[in-house]
């Protein structure tokens, strides 16, 4: 009997539990939390997914490395290149029905501004101003050749829902209280193609489907009710999701292995998609025996990039020079290091330290959080050792390696780093990793210092001529490809399994953050 | 119960008034360890929390907010003093107050951490009664097995072993949900005491009793097995050593019935022990319980606090670490009183004591 009641319970539970019947199609996708829906604080890669998703943007970036019109319909530039002025399309309904104006603009460029987190940084030193309900100026301190391009990062909110709920117990921002922060922690205001339904803030994004959007034509003609971004990145769970039929997409953090292994599966497939990321290993120019180029030289030209590149995802191409081939501004014209221990021996014999070298080993700290990184490291050590350098391998958790960063003196001699661009433009990656104002972030463990070069980074990114900028960025990266002044590992392919039902083109979209897994033209029809 | 006369009361309050009394120093020490500790954790955790391309003045606001750049004694006094008045200050990655996040987080855990202590209790006591009453035999051999596989692997371990096996068609037995407290399509009940099973109860939601408690079984055995094992290891073990006392085999002798000489005079005073480890099991599984979170994506405060380690989130580990302190002090507490219950020797020593 008592078995019986045992059985019979179970039983209950599996079919109740079971019997919601799903008639709502759902796109589920596992994220790395947090995810920060808050379009002046979220910058991260959950966070921008879901903010593109959620907010409209003046501009949108497309695969050609360019933008298109989205909410601006069209924008003119001053002669002077110091106004830009957008024309807004008319009808964009925000979430609440109300309709999105000029002056939602403004208020959210400057409320991005006085939060200061989030893409604040990126956005260009500007006042604004709005001049009707559909023409939004901006007046720039600089001439900026990417004010443009950097609107996709000026997520639009609701004005009157965000200053309703302005919590005024706060003085975090004067007059403004708490600028609303407290209720975009989990609530939205936006006007995108989806709209925050539930978010308890750890375990799931829940978003439905906004049908009143503007673009609504363009939604996929299978594309999901329901968007769920789940907060897990577990292998074991992953898997389980996906063989359970609960997941559509996996995060971009699942291992080789386990990648292989879901792919192995029928309905599975592994998509690889080109970033705007590289993997680098940061020299510190000002340590010994790094402080010579020579020395540099015989270490990238010892360092075997067939086999690194053999232990990533098949596809993952070497990198050419100091920025992801991916961005506009490359040049595939410049000195390319490829294991040749000749040549390694040859630099090393000009190196200052060539006579004592085993009197200098060299420390690589890897990434403690990122274990694949390790055997990069242990694959340099054993090929430096072939032209007599020594290696010691560390693993060092990712917040010394940004106390190490803050100095030069504790800086180490290579740390192994993943870095990605904001924009698909080569001469920011080059501002982000070689000029001065990064030299004591975990962006640049270099230590270049080097006015001249800032002072050049800095013109190639003001010059408003496109073709004369490039120009520019490809002198550049030979200079900083010819001193070696970091080894250029691999362009990272952005890994995600999925499910074959799925119709999503992932190429067809911009290779700007965020934009990848971009819901409302995703299909799942299964 | 024999606690109900005035006297023995008496001596209840006093000894549940000393033993408030030490635990206010104990969480005073440890408020001070953990205040040191976390702040002597690699990296600046304004920058932490705002990103490496946050503007400096940014960080600064966030620092002077935070007071990070006052001596650490007046950092301590500040915080302190909020905490007193119940402000346990913001956490750095959920942007809201600690006390929200505790209020969000520590019901998921108390639900996960409650059922499996009823698990472990119910099992571990029972299967330790089998084991002692059939001492040496097929049972015995079988349990101990069990027992000391549970011990030695991990929750971690046996909650991807569950997962895997459990919850997809890959091996037939897709019995239990994944993930989550709910299913996707159901609202979370409303909020009385924050445990769903309870909640949908008090608010008569059957199906959403259902869900949240089919939810619920997966993690909460994974976490239980390991004390469960442990307790019925030790019942086994006490219980075999009582069999062989004088008085049971003096009310053997008298003809009292086997059950009643089992349930009365063996496994009471056999329990001692079994409560006082259950006690120290509950508490930890509060704070051991972060990668079962983790693997059943479970909203619980274990996972909120190691994750606060990761981010250098100062008020949320200041916070959490003395939620446990309080649940271990609270836990334990209750314990003396059962044991007390249990063991009339140790409730008189209590009284000769005071």
């Amino acid at each position: 009997m008592r078995k019986l009641l045992v059985l019979t319970l179970l039983s209950l539970l599996v079919f109740a539990s079971a019997a919601l019947a799903q008639d709502e199609s759902q796109l589920r996708i596992t994220f790395s939390w947090d995810t920060d829906i808050d379009p002046a604080v979220g910058d991260d890669f959950s966070s921008s997914h879901a903010l593109a998703n959620i907010y409209d943007t003046l501009v949108f970036p497309n695969k050609d490395a360019s933008v298109d019109a989205w909410v601006a319909e069209s924008w003119e530039l001053s002669d002077d290149f110091l106004t830009l002025t957008f024309n807004l399309r008319q009808g964009v309904l925000f979430h609440d029905g109300s309709e999105l104006q000029a002056s939602d603009v403004a208020y959210s460029f400057d409320r991005l501004r006085a939060v200061g987190e989030g893409y604040a940084y990126l956005m260009p030193d500007a006042t604004v101003e709005a001049v009707d309900e559909y023409t939004v100026q901006f007046n720039l301190s600089q001439p900026d050749p990417f004010a443009v391009d950097k609107m996709i990062r000026l997520y639009i909110a609701n004005e009157e829902v965000v200053r309703a709920n302005y919590d005024m117990e706060s003085d975090l921002y004067g007059e403004h209280g708490d600028y609303g922060r407290n209720f975009l922690l989990t609530n939205s205001a936006g006007s995108g193609p989806y709209e925050v339904t539930d978010y308890p803030l750890v375990g799931y994004l829940e978003m439905r489907r906004w049908d009143s959007w503007w673009n609504a034509d363009n939604f996929h003609e299978s594309a999901a009710d329901v968007v769920t971004y789940v907060d897990t990145t577990e292998a074991a769970t992953v898997r389980s999701l996906m063989l359970n039929d609960e997941l559509e997409i996996t995060d971009a953090w699942q291992s080789i292995e386990g990648l292989q292994a879901l792919d192995a599966v029928d309905g599975i497939d592994v998509m690889a998609i080109p970033s705007m990321t590289s993997f680098y290993y940061m020299m510190n120019t000002r340590l010994a025996p790094l402080d010579d180029v020579h020395c540099r030289r015989a270490l990238a030209y010892a360092y075997d990039y067939d086999q690194v590149v053999a232990l990533e995802w098949p596809g993952t191409q070497t990198m050419i020079g100091p920025v992801p081939q991916s961005l506009g501004g490359h040049t595939s014209d410049l000195t390319i290091y490829g294991r040749d221990l000749d040549k390694a021996q040859a630099e090393l014999a000009q190196c200052q330290y060539a006579d004592n070298i085993a009197d200098y080993p060299i420390d690589v700290h890897w990434i403690s959080q990122v274990p694949f990184e390790e055997q990069f490291a242990l694959l340099f050590q054993a090929n430096m050792a072939d032209i007599g350098v020594t290696v010691n391998v560390l693993s060092t958790p990712w917040g010394t390696v940004v106390e190490n960063a803050a100095n030069m003196e504790t800086s180490p001699h290579i740390v192994t780093i993943y870095v990605s661009t904001d924009l698909p433009e080569a001469g920011l990656m080059l501002q982000q990793r070689y000029t001065s104002p990064t030299a004591n972030t975990w962006q640049q463990n270099e230590w270049l210092l080097d006015e001249d070069l800032d002072s050049r980074i800095t013109d190639a990114l003001l010059t408003m001529d496109r073709d004369e900028r490039f120009a520019k960025y490809a002198a550049l990266q030979q200079e900083i490809a010819d001193q070696s002044y970091s080894l250029f590992l691999y362009d990272q392919l952005e890994k995600h399994a999925f499910k074959t039902f799925v119709d999503w083109r992932p190429e067809e979209n911009s290779r700007v953050m965020g934009y990848q897994i971009f819901a409302p033209f995703i299909g799942v029809d299964g | 119960m024999n606690f109900l006369n005035v006297e023995e009361l008496q001596r209840l309050f006093l000894f549940l008034l000393r033993r408030i009394f030490q635990s206010i120093f104990v969480l005073f020490g440890l408020s001070i360890l953990i205040f040191l500790l976390s702040r002597v954790l690699p990296g600046d955790p304004a920058r932490m929390a705002l990103g490496a391309r946050a503007p400096q003045e940014t960080i600064q606001r966030l620092r002077d907010e935070m007071h990070l750049d006052e001596p650490l004694l007046q950092q301590y006094q500040i915080w302190f003093t909020n905490a007193l008045g119940g402000d346990l200050g913001d956490s750095l990655r959920t942007r809201r107050p600690v006390v929200d996040d505790i209020v969000e987080f520590l019901p998921a855990s108390m639900e996960l951490v409650l059922l499996a202590g009823v698990i472990s209790a119910i099992g571990g006591i029972t299967l330790g009664t089998l084991s002692a009453r059939h001492k040496d035999s097929w049972i015995d051999n079988l349990v101990r097995v069990v027992s000391y596989m549970g011990v030695v692997t991990p929750a971690f371990v046996v909650a991807i072993i569950f997962l895997t096996f459990f919850t997809t068609a890959e091996f037939g037995l897709d019995l239990f949900p994944p993930i989550g407290r709910l299913s996707s399509g159901f609202e979370p009940p409303p909020r009385v005491t924050g445990l769903y099973t309870v909640d949908s109860l008090l608010a008569g939601q059957f199906d959403t009793f259902i869900n949240a408690l089919h939810h619920l079984i997966l993690p909460s055995l994974a976490l239980a097995l390991g004390s469960l094992s442990q307790e019925a290891r030790i019942t086994r073990s006490t219980m075999s050593d009582n069999l062989t006392r004088d008085y049971i085999a003096a009310e053997r002798a008298l003809g009292i019935p086997e059950k009643t000489v089992t349930g009365k005079f063996l496994l009471k005073p056999s329990l001692i022990p079994t409560v006082s480890i259950f006690g120290l099991d509950f508490a930890a599984n509060l704070s051991n319980a972060f990668l079962v979170e983790v693997i059943f994506n479970w909203p619980g405060i274990s996972r909120y606090a190691t994750t606060a380690m990761l981010y250098k989130d100062l008020n949320a580990i200041a916070a959490v670490i003395l939620i446990l302190g309080v649940t271990f002090i609270v836990v334990n507490i209750l314990v003396d009183l059962v044991v007390g219950i249990l063991d009339p020797r140790i409730r008189l020593r209590g009284a000769r004591s005071d």
